[in-house]
């Protein structure tokens, strides 16, 4: 319903889509939710950055040095899995039943960079990088252990969404708000990852 | 009486304050900020740490403005014929 009134020498617009129309419920809470985590991995940055400036040496000569060329690609995988997202979204725009697939493969090439992680994270631990080793390995376990907790969960509201995709049921506002998730999961990834790894 | 003592406090404090600030150890910015690097990313990481949620709310602010002009737009435009005249009305002021 849409009613047109005029109050304080303005046109005003009352109707009862309006706040819906304007940000989706999800889409707002999500976004708050966004900006939290980003004043937390602000923090985190902030942290690393003055206890890197602190030392003499960095990274510490007993540790093993990041992989940050096979990390590398890892990132181009993310970054064309967002790529893909933006894809899923403007073919969801023009017809629903096509964006499925740019969405799915968005989702495995996320899939990809956890596990890749996983591994990565394997073989640091056998060449000694751990929490306790040093504070790189404590900042280092913190950092890229906190993205990947967000990666992980963002994968699960972005397979959420494919699943109502493929059963004709997804909502615009539901594809936002994932959309809003995994934006904010590969936006941060090359901030940390130049932070981080060099 | 306690006026004077108070006095007393107040005037000790400012000396501890202006003459030993090396004691002052108590925050990490006055204890890890010796060398020349380290000062330079605490007063870094303020910064950034000031201005990234102002930016990001300044940023949150100009996207619902946007929003709501777009909004008010297309509602404009999709007003029925016969409420034009209130649609000039408003535009005219």
């Amino acid at each position: 319903m849409s009613v047109a009134v005029r109050g304080g020498g303005r046109l005003r617009v009352a109707s009862e889509s309006r706040r819906e129309m304007l940000v989706p419920s999800g889409v707002l809470g999500m976004s708050i939710f966004v900006f939290t985590e980003i004043m937390v991995f602000a923090g985190l940055i902030s942290g690393f950055s003055i206890i890197r400036s602190g030392a003499m040496i960095w990274p510490p000569p007993d540790q093993p040095r990041l992989p940050f060329e096979e990390t590398a690609v890892n990132t181009a995988a993310l970054l064309l899995s967002g790529v893909l997202l933006f894809v899923a979204r403007r073919t969801y725009q023009k017809d629903r039943t096509r964006a499925a697939t740019p969405l799915l493969i968005s989702i495995l090439l996320g899939a990809f960079f956890v596990v890749f992680q996983g591994f990565e994270w394997v073989t640091l631990l056998g060449q000694g990088l751990t929490l306790t080793s040093s504070s790189l390995g404590s900042f280092f376990y913190l950092i890229i252990g906190m993205h990947a907790l967000h990666a992980v969960v963002a994968l699960g509201v972005l397979t959420n969404a494919w699943l109502h995709l493929r059963g004709g049921w997804l909502a615009s506002s539901r594809l936002a708000v994932a959309e809003v998730f995994w934006y904010f999961v590969v936006g941060i990834w090359p901030i940390l990852y130049m932070t981080v790894y060099f | 009486m306690q006026l004077h003592d108070t006095a007393k406090l107040a005037v000790l404090l400012v000396c501890g304050v202006l003459f030993a600030p090396e004691l002052a150890q108590a925050c990490a910015v006055c204890g890890a900020g010796q060398q020349e690097d380290t000062r330079l990313a605490f007063i870094l990481t303020t910064a950034f740490l000031t201005f990234l949620p102002l930016s990001m709310m300044g940023g949150a602010v100009w996207w619902l403005r946007r929003r709501v002009r777009r909004f008010e737009s297309s509602q404009l435009e999709m007003r029925p014929v016969d409420a034009a005249p209130l649609s000039r009305a408003s535009s005219s002021r």
